[in-house]
């Protein structure tokens, strides 16, 4: 035992960490805010699910760098690491009583102290030493397990959790259904989750899971098996299934939550645009919000009764909105060839800027409506069918961005995408192997752009007005944020990137004063653990995880000839 | 009737001179080798060839057509295409995209051809592929299309670039140090293979080399640089006699004791 001694400082690691995060939490307000919502009614709330969560992780991580070779000592860290973090916050509601921390940290109140110790101050707080410990072995357990049963816990635990933070979205969804209202009564109480609702979502979510882990090999190869023809049919089956989902989606999610789709869907248009600059082209475009404005703008300019110059329909309107587009984004890119990397990433942010201030100066107040904006923009409509309401307006987002998955797929495996993604890796070379940069570069920006106008476009005639500040640099930032996090160069990622980066924020609006820490640390997170993105291309993964997979490679090759 | 001629070709970076008013002509369809100590410029007038430096006196001439001024990707269109002395591939895309690219400039398709999927570039994508899979064959990498060209082991690397290069069907293939690296056995297959280039697609071959077994061994015309300048030019056979050359690899007074020795 001598020659392993040395471990039990991954168990003291990770529970100073884990102190460190949860008091953290607790210090800035995270804990009492989240306290108001249960996730299984009257079982557990929200608050502890934060803190049991982030024990875990750390028990997780003391589990991971002890190894499963010394199973004894996963057991023993992770024991430890539970004890310290919990000594950590015992040390917490010791000095909160002994001192007044709240002149400090505001959020350091009788009630965060009581949330803490399970309810009864200094009686109950004892239960700490039982609890993260518990929790902390349980990540250690976890660890230990074989990994089908592993990811069974994980997921179905995730499930549940995930069901009653997002029960808000849940539930009024399957209350809209008749039949399926009274199921929703068995899952859902006022707040949270009931008992047998969460049990229910554990085991069903448990059975796909493991029945996934053994017989989804089977069902791949299947699949695989099948003749071309036959593979092709079950892809337009699978299209089309996805196809109805999609049109019937404002139908059953109702007013609230179409809108938060049809914002996901304005940055998923925008976020298609920046793949192409920032994702196949390599070009990092931090001013991308520029061409948003410019299509917004000239949309209202057309069709504006306010301002009076045209008042074309928004169909008339849009073609020039598009072009107008697509000229800026070649315009820019004239200035702006021969810059590569930080430098291309300020001169943007900038073209940016200029755009967004000329928009708010005096000096064009009469054609562009300075801060006030510019308002009474129509509504766009076909045949009489008016794409007024946020259900409505989705169907014109979702032709966009079926538009754009369509011309993004057709470049990628075109010469004109391997052009670009040769410019990406080493644009000297391109440029040897017979590629006009110019040209280009100046293609993947003018098509960014018009993705970018498009998507301005439907923007003001869903607002009907269109004003300088929601033209931000915050924007641009967050259209790459998304693109990164989804996964560079990936379209379902773009989607992904999107619903995590956009929607969820929407949804947890409540929580809307921690969602740039959130966000921030997401980002940290994610370029730590999984810097591909969270739906890479299968290139890019094997970028990242190469050892793990080029091993079968250099068994059958044949030497240098 | 020489396929590429350089004329009092000078190139300057500040007050060095890499390239010194070199005079060069490589005949059609041989092997041409350059050579020299580390600095002598060998690279720096494959650039100036390329269109990567543009030289500020001389004349550069494929046939009789003028290359100064051109840029890379114009020069390529001509006919003349190069590998690099450190492989540089575009690493994270696959062996075959690799060789595709090479195709780029033979390609016709348009923006709106491809957005709108047209039966004829439908056809010459198609085609393309079947081009870069003869090609990769052609190197020996049959069946390593899909890997990722950092993946592929160094000689392959090798291999792939010199595919790419013959993608853009070139008339005059430039190479920087190909057996760089190699063990003698490998050398021995590159070697083979170079002549290969030249006898069955009928390419002529600009070298730059460093093992001398190499250069002696393939080439049928060798120029020697040393500060720029072109110090010898000949077969083979005459280099080795030659004591300005003895002089520029092993300096001053070795030349007599190396013939003293060799008589």
């Amino acid at each position: 035992m001598t020659g392993v001694l040395h471990l039990w400082k991954y168990g003291l690691n990770a529970g100073l960490l884990g102190g460190l995060i949860t008091v953290l939490l607790s210090l800035i307000g995270m804990v009492e805010a989240f306290s108001k919502r249960q996730i299984v009614s009257d079982v557990l709330s929200m608050d502890q699910a934060l803190l049991g969560a982030a024990v875990v992780f750390v028990g997780y991580l003391a589990a991971k760098r002890t190894t499963s070779t010394y199973p004894l000592w996963v057991v023993i860290n992770t024991l430890t690491c539970g004890f310290i973090t919990a000594g950590m916050l015992m040390l917490l509601l010791v000095i909160g009583d002994l001192i007044n921390l709240r002149a400090v940290f505001i959020n350091a109140s009788p009630v965060l102290y009581e949330l803490l110790s399970f309810g009864q101050g200094f009686e109950t707080a004892p239960l700490l030493f039982v609890a993260y410990p518990l929790c902390s072995l349980f990540a250690g357990i976890l660890y230990l397990l074989p990994g089908a049963l592993r990811k069974m816990l994980i997921v179905s635990l995730t499930c549940v959790i995930g069901a009653g933070v997002l029960q808000d979205l849940i539930r009024p969804t399957l209350a809209a259904w008749e039949s399926l209202a009274d199921v929703a009564e068995w899952i859902f109480s006022a707040n949270g989750l009931t008992e047998q609702g969460a049990a229910a979502i554990f085991l069903v979510i448990a059975a796909i899971t493991l029945f996934w882990s053994f017989k989804g090999e089977a069902v791949e190869t299947g699949y695989r098996r099948l003749p071309p023809a036959g593979q092709k049919t079950m892809q337009w089956m699978g299209f089309a299934v996805l196809l109805v989902v999609l049109f019937i989606l404002p139908q059953v999610l109702g007013l609230f939550l179409s809108e938060v789709l049809t914002i996901v869907g304005l940055y998923v248009l925008l976020g298609l645009g920046l793949n192409i600059v920032v994702g196949y082209a390599g070009l990092l475009d931090l001013g991308y919000v520029a061409f948003f404005a410019i299509g917004a703008y000239v949309t209202a300019i057309l069709t504006s009764p306010e301002l009076g110059f045209f008042n074309l329909s928004f169909w008339s309107a849009l073609p020039f909105a598009i072009l107008m587009g697509i000229t800026a984004g070649v315009l820019l890119g004239i200035p702006v060839l021969k810059m590569r990397g930080d430098y291309l990433a300020i001169a943007t942010m900038g073209f940016g800027e200029i755009i967004r201030i000329l928009v708010l100066s005096d000096f064009l107040r009469p054609w562009l409506g300075g801060a006030q904006g510019i308002g009474r923009i129509p509504k766009a409509s076909i045949a009489g069918f008016e794409f007024g309401t946020p259900q409505t307006i989705y169907y014109l987002i979702l032709a966009g961005c079926f538009l754009a998955i369509f011309i993004s797929l057709r470049l990628k495996d075109s010469r004109m995408g391997r052009a670009w993604k040769a410019m990406r890796e080493d644009e000297d070379v391109a440029q040897a192997m017979g590629i006009n940069l110019v040209a280009t570069k100046l293609l993947a920006f003018g098509t960014g752009a018009g993705f970018s106008a498009l998507s301005g476009a439907i923007f003001a005639t869903k607002l009907t007005s269109v004003y300088p500040h929601s033209m931000n640099v915050m924007i641009s930032i967050n259209i790459v944020c998304v693109i990164i996090v989804g996964g560079m160069g990936s379209i379902p990622g773009v989607i992904v990137g999107a619903a995590a980066l956009v929607g969820l924020p929407e949804l947890l609006r409540e929580f809307a004063e921690y969602r740039l820490l959130v966000y921030g640390l997401a980002l940290v997170v994610m370029m730590l653990v999984r810097p591909e993105g969270l739906w890479p291309e299968p290139v890019r993964r094997r970028e990242f995880h190469e050892e793990v997979e080029e091993l079968p490679e250099n068994n059958g090759a044949p030497s240098a000839a | 009737m020489p396929i590429l001629t350089a004329r009092r070709t000078t190139k300057r970076f500040g007050g060095l001179v890499a390239v010194d008013e070199l005079d060069v002509e490589i005949k059609e369809k041989t092997i041409h080798s350059i050579i020299g100590p580390n600095g002598a410029g060998k690279t720096t007038f494959f650039n100036c060839v390329t269109g990567s430096y543009r030289p500020e006196e001389g004349e550069i001439l494929l046939n009789s057509h003028s290359l100064v001024g051109l840029l890379p990707d114009q020069i390529v269109r001509l006919g003349i295409a190069r590998t690099y002395q450190n492989i540089r591939l575009f690493p994270v895309l696959t062996a075959m995209e690799n060789v595709l690219v090479g195709l780029h400039c033979h390609l016709r398709a348009s923006y709106f051809g491809i957005v709108a999927g047209l039966p004829s570039t439908r056809k010459e994508e198609k085609e393309a592929t079947e081009e870069a899979r003869r090609l990769l064959r052609f190197v020996n990498l049959t069946g390593k299309g899909d890997l990722m060209a950092k993946n592929l082991p160094y000689g392959e690397q090798r291999r792939l670039e010199i595919a790419r290069a013959l993608a853009t069907k070139p008339k005059l293939l430039l190479l920087d140090e190909p057996t760089a690296g190699m063990n003698p056995s490998e050398t021995q297959t590159m070697m083979d293979f170079i002549r290969h280039l030249r006898d069955e697609l009928g390419i002529t071959i600009l070298l730059i080399e460093h093992q001398m077994r190499v250069v002696m061994g393939i080439s049928e015309t060798v120029t020697v640089l040393d500060y720029g300048k072109k110090i010898a030019e000949g077969t083979p056979e005459e280099i080795k006699k030659n004591t300005k050359v003895i002089e520029a690899y092993l300096g001053k007074g070795s030349a007599a004791e190396t013939m003293g020795v060799a008589a």
